[in-house]
């Protein structure tokens, strides 16, 4: 919303797609998965978030517009009931495009006791962004999260599917630069992880 | 007031008031059998209860054995809670009201007050809550959230974010009612909007509505956005004269000039909503193309002129009469203009040239069905539709012709489950929620209904004359399939939904089809070997008037035809006049005529042939070959740069008037706003005409003419204005 018209002017908005001009993106991988889901439930609604997940995978880890508008259409559903149930959990990404990685650092209670500012600090430093924010290179991008419910491991960090924790600076040079030489998303891979908890045993295919 | 018998009822207690209600009725309501209120924001009665605001806390306790009464720890949503047996509920305790004041103080933290600029200041239920369950004072120090103050959501719906209180509303609205589901809440907590994908345009057809029950000034209108503070505007009930649905409305209007329109309680038509069509289509009142004055064509300019004058000028141009003279109609006419200009035009000017149609089939119109079939063109009301087990809509896409029928078909669908069947050439919105989809190639209707029909006559369930038998050999269900594109096994299942407690639906828009006439014939004849009901509904806000009462060049009021010369000269008779005997001619003819010189003089009624006619070069060739043109209208159109005289008239809401509606609803509109300029209505217009041609007793108000309606058309006789109900009265 941040081309704001305040008083007068027209009230012209563009207009939401028609479902014919949707590029749709989902690979056959992710219709067949999709097609199991609804076998799930009474309801396609009910696939809406994992649906989501899928969409997030597919996607490259981001839910942009196309990605809810491809949703919609596939469950049928109104473009946007989808963003609303996007947008309403913080683990879909619907902000920005992230970057390969996703650092999240826990800054709740008892990480904080055990040094969590200066983890973040730290790694705002050492990556050059502030919270919510993708280096520019595309690789990391850096969250703060509430509690991860691995207070024993506390200060924890998450990135894609992995808790790390307790991390030092030593620990998390090592980390960045390791992360930094996987090519492949662990965001995405987090995505697939959670799709593939929703399926059955027998619908799983990789 | 006692639970209807047939109900099963519980017997609860209000604030130790014991009282018997509907089993499962919701406490808010429940607490309205005593009078009582309990304070809402986002309970809705026509929607299902959400809980969200927890603006209706009560104290809820069950009766024990011994007689007491064992509260439950927390307050309960009086608008989720459903009456139940021996249940005690308190809505004036001190608790309840400590829960009120801390509800809105919470929802005045993020509320900007800007009351005093707010389009809602005054009738605001947040301003009505505040004042009488909420705080004085307040202990909010910090700094409020900011946000758009001005988000344009729609062409008509602007949205100011900061005043929202997130009720949900209008998102339900657009769910549960609208259906097009366009408007959704983004992100959650003290963030959460409602807003449009992705902020795209909110395109629905009903956006309007969700200014209206937004509880606070979060959704306005575009056009009323700080016209003018609620207090300051007087407010009449009228009808809307957009479309033929004709809804009732509250007429809102500021020094006699009208401001805005707002949807009124009407459970027969509209229950409380409107179209945006209808309910920002009243802008004419206050064009600054208002005719205000009758004008005459002196050399090639038209002058200001006087009423005498243009009279005069008339009644010597239309002297000749009959075969020379004609007019057409449009559709914003009230039923006692349409009578009086048939009884001008058939007595003074002995000429049936009168007509109100502009689609492409003339011939094909109802009356055609009504005398060859018997079968009445217009059966089922707005309000039976909830009850209809199913519903065929062909050849029409209801939102946009037949609106608020749309929205009850649609709630016949999700509140009791009606199957309906969509038949038509493109995407409809009622396709959302049918049962089945018929999607025809263009101009294959014809196909398609008596595919339909011959489904039915081979699955057994309907018998056909052996005439219609062979004759539907050519649209057995596969031809039928293969001529329209729609797969056999749909048709077939089609014809299977339909039956004795079915409605099939189409609009005049069928009219201007290729086999219009075969068309219908084939769906008034499915429909009464199903025992079920047909209706061909009109389109324009009283166009059912003007066939109903001879606005046509071979049908009288009351219906009855020219032809038939003993009861057309008893019309005659009752009316006080003469009927011609020779049939008028019709719209497409009747503009032929004009061009090429045989009628000398046309009077258009409250309507623009260019906007009307699909063929634009005809009425160009019309309007200018005719010798002597009258236009009688509200505001300037195209066609009054070629009109002879011009003679301004007055709008629906300016004059005393009924209004009968696509399912044959006549309704009354009172005068509200005050005559603009020297217009007048259309009936006085023609009442002068006809004194100043023969002397006579004027009628002197449309009442009057009512009166004479109800004696020369008996279906009329509900119509009296002493009898009409206030919901108006289907004939
Ligand atoms: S905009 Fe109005 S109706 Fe919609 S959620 Fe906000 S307060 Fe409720
Ligand atoms: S009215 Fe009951 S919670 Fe809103
Ligand atoms: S007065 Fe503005 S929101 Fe109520």
């Amino acid at each position: 919303m941040s081309e704001l018209i305040q008083i007068g002017g027209m009230n012209e908005r563009p207009k939401p797609p028609r479902p014919e001009d949707l590029s749709l993106r989902f690979s056959d991988r992710a219709i067949r998965e999709l097609e199991a889901l609804e076998t799930h439930y009474p309801e396609r609604k009910a696939c809406i978030l994992p649906a989501l997940w899928i969409a997030q995978r597919e996607y490259g880890g981001y839910l942009s517009g196309e990605a809810l508008a491809e949703v919609a259409f596939r469950l049928d559903r109104s473009y946007a009931e989808i963003e609303g149930v996007a947008t309403f959990y913080s683990m879909y990404n619907t902000a920005h495009p992230v970057g390969r990685h996703m650092i999240e650092v826990c800054t709740c209670l008892t990480c904080q006791i055990c040094g969590a500012y200066p983890i973040a600090e730290y790694l705002k430093e050492k990556l050059g962004v502030g919270f919510g924010e993708t280096t520019s290179d595309g690789v990391f991008t850096l969250h703060e999260v509430e509690c991860l419910d691995a207070c024993d491991r506390a200060p924890l960090i998450q990135v894609g599917d992995e808790y790390y924790g307790p991390v030092d600076k030593a620990y998390l040079d090592n980390l960045l630069d390791r992360l930094r030489s996987e090519a492949a998303s662990s965001v995405v891979k987090l995505a697939d992880e959670i799709v593939q908890v929703h399926l059955r045993e027998t619908e799983r295919d990789r | 007031m006692a639970a209807a018998p047939t109900t099963d009822t519980v017997t609860i207690s209000i604030n130790d008031v014991e009282i018997e209600v509907p089993k499962g009725e919701l406490i808010v309501d429940a607490v309205k059998r005593l009078g009582l209120e309990i304070p809402i924001f986002c309970y809705h009665s026509r929607m299902k209860p959400v809980g969200m605001c927890r603006m209706c806390l009560v104290e809820v306790g069950f009766k024990q054995p011994d007689g007491s009464v064992r509260k439950m720890p927390k307050p309960q949503a009086g608008c989720t809670l459903p009456a139940s047996e021996g249940m005690a509920v308190y809505t004036d305790t001190e608790l309840v009201h400590k829960d009120r004041r801390g509800v809105l103080e919470f929802l005045l933290i993020n509320h900007p007050l800007d009351c005093p600029i707010c389009d809602r200041g005054g009738e605001c239920p947040l301003q009505n809550n505040t004042l009488f369950y909420g705080p004085s004072t307040s202990r909010f120090i910090e700094l409020k959230r900011h946000l758009p103050k001005a988000f344009p959501l729609s062409r008509y719906v602007t949205l100011d974010l900061e005043r929202c209180i997130q009720c949900g509303r209008c998102v339900r609205f657009t769910e549960e009612i609208s259906g097009d589901a366009q408007l959704a809440f983004r992100f959650r907590g003290a963030n959460m909007q409602p807003t449009s994908f992705q902020l795209t345009e909110f395109e629905s057809k009903f956006s309007g509505n969700v200014i209206e029950i937004c509880p606070v000034g979060a959704l306005t209108s575009t056009k009323y956005r700080f016209r003018a503070r609620p207090w300051d505007l007087e407010t009449k009930p009228a009808i809307c004269t957009v479309c033929s649905n004709g809804c009732s409305v509250w007429f809102d209007y500021r020094v006699g000039k009208f401001v805005r329109l707002n949807g009124r309680v009407n459970e027969a038509v509209n229950e409380e909503w409107t179209c945006d069509r209808g309910k920002f289509g009243h802008d004419f009142y206050n064009s600054p193309k208002r005719l205000l004055a009758p004008a005459l064509r002196k050399e090639d300019a038209l002058r200001t002129a006087n009423w005498a004058e243009a009279y005069a000028a008339i009644l010597e141009a239309f002297e000749p009469g009959g075969n020379a003279v004609a007019a057409l109609t449009g559709p914003m006419v009230s039923n006692e203009s349409y009578y009086l200009l048939q009884k001008l035009f058939r007595g003074v000017f002995r000429s049936n040239n009168l007509d109100h149609r502009w689609t492409r089939h003339l011939s094909a119109a109802s009356d055609r069905l009504e005398s060859k079939m018997g079968m009445p063109t217009v059966a089922t009301s707005i309000e039976a539709f909830e009850h209809k087990s199913a519903v065929l809509a062909i050849g029409t896409s209801l939102a946009d012709e037949e609106p608020i029928l749309f929205l009850r078909l649609r709630k016949a669908w999700f509140k009791n489950g009606t199957k309906v069947v969509v038949a038509c050439d493109r995407d409809t919105d009622a396709d959302s929620f049918a049962h089945l989809v018929l999607r025809y190639r263009p101009g294959t209707e014809m196909a398609l209904a008596g595919g339909l029909l011959a489904a039915a006559v081979e699955s057994g369930r309907a018998t056909v004359p052996d005439p219609v038998r062979e004759d539907l050999k050519r649209y057995s269900p596969s031809a039928a399939a293969s001529a329209t594109g729609v797969p056999e096994d749909r048709i077939r299942e089609a014809a299977d939904i339909l039956g004795p407690n079915a409605a099939i639906v189409t609009t005049h828009r069928l009219l201007d089809v290729a086999d219009a006439q075969g068309t219908l014939e084939y769906l008034a004849g499915l429909a009464m070997c199903l025992r079920a009901e047909f209706n061909l509904y009109a389109l324009g806000a009283n166009d059912q008037g003007a066939l109903e009462l001879g606005i046509h060049p071979e049908l009288l009021p009351s219906g009855v035809a020219l032809a038939d010369a003993e009861a057309a000269a008893e019309v005659g008779r009752t009316m006080g006049i003469e009927i011609p005997r020779e049939p008028g001619l019709g719209t497409h003819e009747l503009l032929r005529a004009c061009a090429d010189g045989r009628i000398k003089a046309l009077w258009l009624v409250g309507c623009d042939p260019f906007a009307l006619h699909a063929d634009r070069d005809l009425v160009q060739r019309a309007l200018e070959g005719v010798e002597f043109l009258v236009v009688q209208d509200i505001v300037e159109t195209e066609a009054t740069s070629y009109a002879s005289v011009i003679l301004p008239m007055l709008g629906p809401a300016e004059q005393d008037g009924t209004y009968t509606n696509m399912e044959r609803r006549v309704q009354r509109l009172r005068q509200v706003i005050p005559d603009a300029g020297d217009a007048k209505p259309a009936w006085r217009i023609f009442a002068e005409a006809m004194l100043r041609a023969q002397p006579q007793t004027p009628f002197f108000s449309a009442e009057e003419i009512m009166e004479e309606i109800a004696r020369v058309a008996p279906a009329f006789e509900v119509a009296r204005y002493d009898r009409l109900g206030h919901e108006g009265t289907r004939l």
